[in-house]
């Protein structure tokens, strides 16, 4: 019992002297102040004029990718969008009847993307689309007999079916002319495949892998359908008129491939709704002299072992001029356009997606900075993690070097939350039009002009 | 056993001690910080006997124990820091020492301890009008012993016994300095770009010893009937702190850190020490121990308008105590079986122009029947900084230190 009295009393103890040994924030802020540790760090501006390029370049990705989602068939600023339908058939009864049938005739029906023709966004006087469409089938068909033959095609993993593709080497291709109707959001549009493709299938007995290729090269604009994966999947109809029946297959996967058809080899030329990226490349030295002249200190920094810590970068952002004439959309919204930077990642130079932090007042009055096809005449974008890395590591002569591409239009430019949300309403506020525009920006003119790089930087130095 | 554990667990959610040195070192925990000795005044590096357990600067003392003795000891200290007539209290548990040792009979004794010598320890946030975000301030660095010693008595002077103990020096440190951004300077249409983003300040680093696995110390004890003795010399050497140095905004940059090594030269250590038993169980003791640094030590620094070294002086410490051991006799009243200690320090820190005056009281309270004692002291006092950019502080510590002594080993 004394025991268990003697802990209570050091512990009431301590409670009281803890009370006598409070804390004062404002006192403890003084002594901070003593010790040379201020209450904020001190943050400056620093803008970097007439940066040039050391380099530009485009890169476009063309290989195949899937496309059971959205498909796009057609061609559209320069860029054509070829669609492969991977079909597995094993019907017995189906080879049969059309080996008998001379009547036979066979179509795809692809489902267009009701959201992106419906929607306000899309010129409403754009529809109904009717025209010529010519069109390239073209196809490859492995024979087979057992069900294990069809097993061994859905085996074949997506990667390296795509992948088989980029090495397309069809069995027979047809040059056909389909006519196109698009007149609502439900139109179905119905291609017919050419004879030479059932007098080929009416060779075989029970079994089959179809894989059917369409492009439209010649095509004056891109046609979006729903793909493989959804509801609302493509379907392949073989008709027997006279025997009043019909047979319908499904291809399992869906792919798509794009292919470059621009003429101009050197232009820096954007393209949205596909794989390609403007990539950057400017010379340390401007930027290194410029923190120089600033800081009156050896940039890059070569004391001591190590990197350059002496300072942070808070926020850089990049401005460059701007031509929207240089460009062509299809809907004539502005397009939002995405930043990386290439950092360092343990030795290696990798590419990370810039942060976007939001100038509201600047928002709200002019729209967001980083768009094109808008207002202004400039295009400002945010580089801090790669300006971050790039000070930080100047001491091995390295380059900094960004990435852009376009992004997808922006149906609210001057709403600066830059994200959907649901609104106090509790509707849903769309910033974004979810669907890319197929659209065309050429930044060759934009990066022969000086740019200017600002730079908020946060400076540890002691005073001098 | 519980409520004590109950008590430290509640303590140990506020947090401690002596900010002067944190860029340099820290604070000494001196003689291993153990509660018996500090609480009586730090002395008594010369007493012998089995509930005395190990010292770190007598690794002589226990050549003449005959048990095993181990011994675990934690540290709660409040300090308020003062500055014409402001004051603000940071406080701290931490757990400097533990220590083992193990006598051997004809073979001498062996020991091993943990040693947490230099501590630097806070973590504090300071609100600032200038911005929505604190600063936070937060020290987290240990320079840690490991301390194996050996000792015997001398073949045909058997009052006299030598020992040595080698100091394998290990540890972290850690200084992160979190703020947000002073916009004066800023053109208000530029401010959006800073709001809300915090950088901290971050420096992380590893203690050894340059050149070398450990610095050493050896020492002479002479037990009498009445009086004993000891001398030690701590050999000098020198602490290398390697440091990684990063301003970066959040854990996640992949920034490269500047590295950068301080090495602190330090001095050689004589400590010396007397005991003089009176009326059977009856201690006055006496210490000191010196060391003259001679060098200015380099500190963490690297930030902002942060001192770049830390001046020094001779450090000492001239410690008096006194003691009344308990009644070994377990049918004795209680109250005459425990140990009862009284103390009170001078000590000149490594750190220029500081000084701290310090007074305890202790006492060892016999758990059970098998020789556990629970050790228990309070400590109090000030400590002057006298010049620089220091603050006086005005401390009170709480040590709470647990002895268990056994027969392991032993043949009756």
């Amino acid at each position: 019992m004394k025991k268990i009295f003697a802990v209570y009393l050091l512990l009431l103890t301590l409670v009281l002297s803890a009370c006598i040994f409070d804390s004062d924030e404002t006192v403890m802020a003084g002594w901070l102040s003593d010790q040379g540790i201020p209450g904020g760090y001190s943050v400056q501006t620093l803008s970097v004029e007439n940066l040039t390029p050391l380099s530009s370049e485009v890169f476009l990705d063309s290989a195949p990718s899937l496309a059971n989602d959205r498909a796009v068939l057609g061609k559209a600023a320069n860029i054509s969008h070829d669609l492969v339908f991977d079909i597995a058939f094993y019907d017995s009864v189906f080879f049969a009847d059309l080996k008998k049938s001379d009547s036979a005739t066979a179509y795809m029906a692809l489902y267009v993307l009701s959201p992106f023709y419906s929607s306000k966004s899309y010129p409403s006087d754009s529809l109904p689309l009717k025209e010529d469409l010519t069109l390239n089938i073209s196809w490859k068909l492995d024979k087979g007999a057992s069900k294990s033959f069809v097993d061994s095609i859905g085996d074949i993993s997506d990667s390296l079916w795509l992948s088989s593709l980029s090495k397309w080497k069809a069995d027979s291709s047809v040059d056909t002319t389909v006519s196109i109707s698009v007149s609502a959001k439900d139109s179905v549009m119905k291609i017919s495949l050419p004879s030479a493709l059932l007098t080929a299938m009416k060779k075989l007995s029970r079994a089959c892998h179809l894989q059917l290729r369409l492009s439209a090269p010649e095509a004056v604009r891109t046609y979006r359908f729903y793909g493989a994966g959804t509801s609302q999947y493509p379907k392949l109809w073989v008709s027997f008129p006279k025997e009043k029946s019909y047979s319908e297959y499904d291809p399992f996967r869906m792919a798509h491939i794009v292919s470059n058809k621009e003429s101009c080899s050197d232009c820096l030329v954007l393209h949205g709704g596909v794989y390609d990226s403007l990539v950057v490349e400017y010379e340390g030295a401007p930027i290194m002299k410029a923190l120089s002249d600033f800081y009156g200190d050896e940039f890059p920094y070569m004391a001591d072992d190590g990197d350059d810590v002496r300072q942070t970068v808070v926020l850089a952002q990049m401005t460059f001029a701007r031509d929207d004439s240089q460009g062509t959309s299809e809907l004539g919204l502005p397009i939002q356009v995405v930043v990386g930077s290439y950092t360092d990642s343990a030795g290696k130079s990798v590419r990370q997606m810039e942060a976007y932090k939001l100038n509201k007042s600047l928002i709200a009055s002019k729209g967001h900075p980083n768009m094109v096809f808008y207002e202004g005449d400039s295009l400002t974008l945010q580089v801090t993690y790669g300006l971050r890395d790039f000070i930080n590591r100047a001491r091995d002569g390295r380059t900094f070097k960004m990435m852009m591409r376009l992004g997808y239009p922006v149906l609210q430019p001057k709403d600066s939350s830059y994200s959907d949300h649901v609104t106090s309403k509790k509707d849903t506020s769309y910033v974004f039009f979810s669907h890319f525009d197929h659209a065309r920006y050429d930044f060759s003119s934009a990066m022969k002009q000086p740019s200017t790089l600002k730079l908020w930087l946060a400076n540890k130095r002691g005073d001098k | 056993m519980k409520k004590i554990i109950l008590v430290l667990f509640a303590l140990a959610v506020c947090s401690f001690a002596s900010v002067i040195g944190l860029d340099a070192l820290g604070e000494e925990q001196v003689a291993g910080g153990m509660a018996s000795t500090a609480g009586r005044g730090y002395a008594g590096g010369a007493k012998t006997g089995d509930a005395e357990g190990l010292s770190v600067l007598n690794p002589a003392r226990n050549a003449f124990d005959t048990k095993v003795v181990f011994n675990v000891n934690f540290l709660i200290e409040m300090v308020s820091l003062e500055n014409h007539g402001d004051n603000f209290g940071v406080n701290n548990i931490t757990m400097p020492s533990f220590n083992l040792s193990f006598p051997m009979g004809g073979f001498g004794a062996m020991g091993l301890s943990l040693w947490q010598s230099y501590a630097s320890n806070l973590n504090e946030e300071v609100s600032n009008g200038k911005n929505s975000l604190e600063t936070t301030i937060e020290y987290q660095s240990s320079v840690y012993e490991i301390v194996p010693s050996y000792t015997f008595r001398l073949p045909v002077i058997r009052n006299f016994s030598v020992g040595a103990s080698a100091h394998v020096v290990m540890g972290n440190s850690m200084r992160k300095i979190s703020m947000g951004p002073n916009t004066e300077g800023l053109s208000s249409e530029d401010t959006w770009a800073v709001s809300n983003a915090e950088i901290s300040d971050y420096v992380d680093g590893t203690w050894e010893i340059k050149n070398h696995p450990a610095y050493y110390t050896a020492a002479l004890q002479y037990r009498g009937h009445q009086s004993s003795f000891y001398f030690s010399y701590t050999t000098p050497h020198t602490l290398l702190n390697e440091l990684d140095y990063n301003f970066r905004m959040s854990e996640l940059d992949t920034l490269a850190p500047t590295k950068r090594s301080r090495e602190i030269d330090v001095p050689a250590m004589l400590a010396a020490g007397m005991n003089f038993r009176f009326m059977k169980r009856n201690n006055v003791m006496f210490d000191i121990a010196a060391r003259g640094w001679d060098k200015d030590i380099e500190n963490i620094g690297g930030s902002f308008n942060m001192e770049s070294v830390t001046e020094t002086q001779k450090d000492m410490l001239l410690a008096l105590g006194f003691q009344r051991d308990g009644s070994p006799m377990f049918y004795d009243p209680y109250l005459d079986r425990v140990t009862y200690r009284l103390g009170g320090w001078y000590k000149t820190w490594y750190v220029k122009d500081v000084y701290e005056l310090g007074g305890s009281l202790g006492a060892g309270f016999p758990l059970g029947r098998k020789g556990t004692t629970l050790d228990l002291s309070f400590q109090g006092g000030k400590r002057f900084a006298d010049s620089g950019r220091g603050w006086d502080e005005i401390f009170l510590g709480f040590r709470i230190g647990l002895m268990g002594v056994g027969n392991w080993g032993q043949t009756r």
